[in-house]
């Protein structure tokens, strides 16, 4: 169960991961106003991928990967997230 | 669990939040929703059924209230400004980043 030290290696392994099953893959967020923390997990059940974060400016940066990945879920084309914003 | 409309999930959302803000964790799932409304059978023939692709399931728990809704590509574009909004709006507890070029600066006048 590995925590991602930099947000771009968990984006990218969280979105590999979600292609190569998007049935099986769900995405957990944990957040915690008292101890001001928030937390991200993406998993198929056989992998796990996490990235933990105290600072304000990673709340955006997860808030929008969200909103990437529902936005993938709901389309009916296989587009990656990674190729929308380049 | 409490199946909602997307408008009553975010309004429930904010509830959510606003409830676990001395203590507490607030729990949010996203997954892909094929819109299958009985589990798979464990043997026997499969049921006839046609998956849809454009759908995702949204969860939400504090640990003890469940609420839930679907989202379709008809709702994603409006539901998910209003999602956002209401994330980085309740979202603010963590630590802002350190002005590390202000003292810089302060030390660099001395």
């Amino acid at each position: 169960m590995p925590f991602y030290q930099t947000w771009e290696e968990f984006a990218r392994a969280a979105e590999k991961l979600y292609l190569t099953d998007p049935m099986k893959v769900r995405v957990v967020l944990k957040y915690r106003h008292c101890d001001g923390n928030l937390c991200m997990k993406v998993t198929d059940d056989a992998v796990c991928l996490q990235y933990k974060t105290d600072q304000a400016q990673d709340v955006k940066k997860i808030e929008k990967f969200h909103g990437q990945l529902m936005r993938l879920m709901v389309s009916k084309e296989s587009r990656s997230v990674s190729m929308e914003t380049d | 669990m409490v199946l909602l409309e997307n408008d009553s999930f975010l309004t429930e959302l904010t509830r959510l939040f606003q409830r676990c803000r001395t203590t507490g964790s607030v729990y949010i799932t996203l997954k892909k929703y094929d819109g299958r409304t009985k589990p798979v059978p464990r043997k026997g023939n499969a049921e006839t059924f046609d998956p849809v692709d454009n759908k995702c399931l949204l969860r939400a728990t504090d640990g003890k209230k469940m609420i839930s809704t679907v989202v379709s590509s008809k709702e994603v574009i409006k539901f998910q400004m209003a999602y956002s909004n209401l994330l980085r709006a309740h979202m603010d507890g963590l630590k802002k980043k350190d002005k590390k070029s202000k003292t810089k600066k302060t030390k660099a006048t001395q």
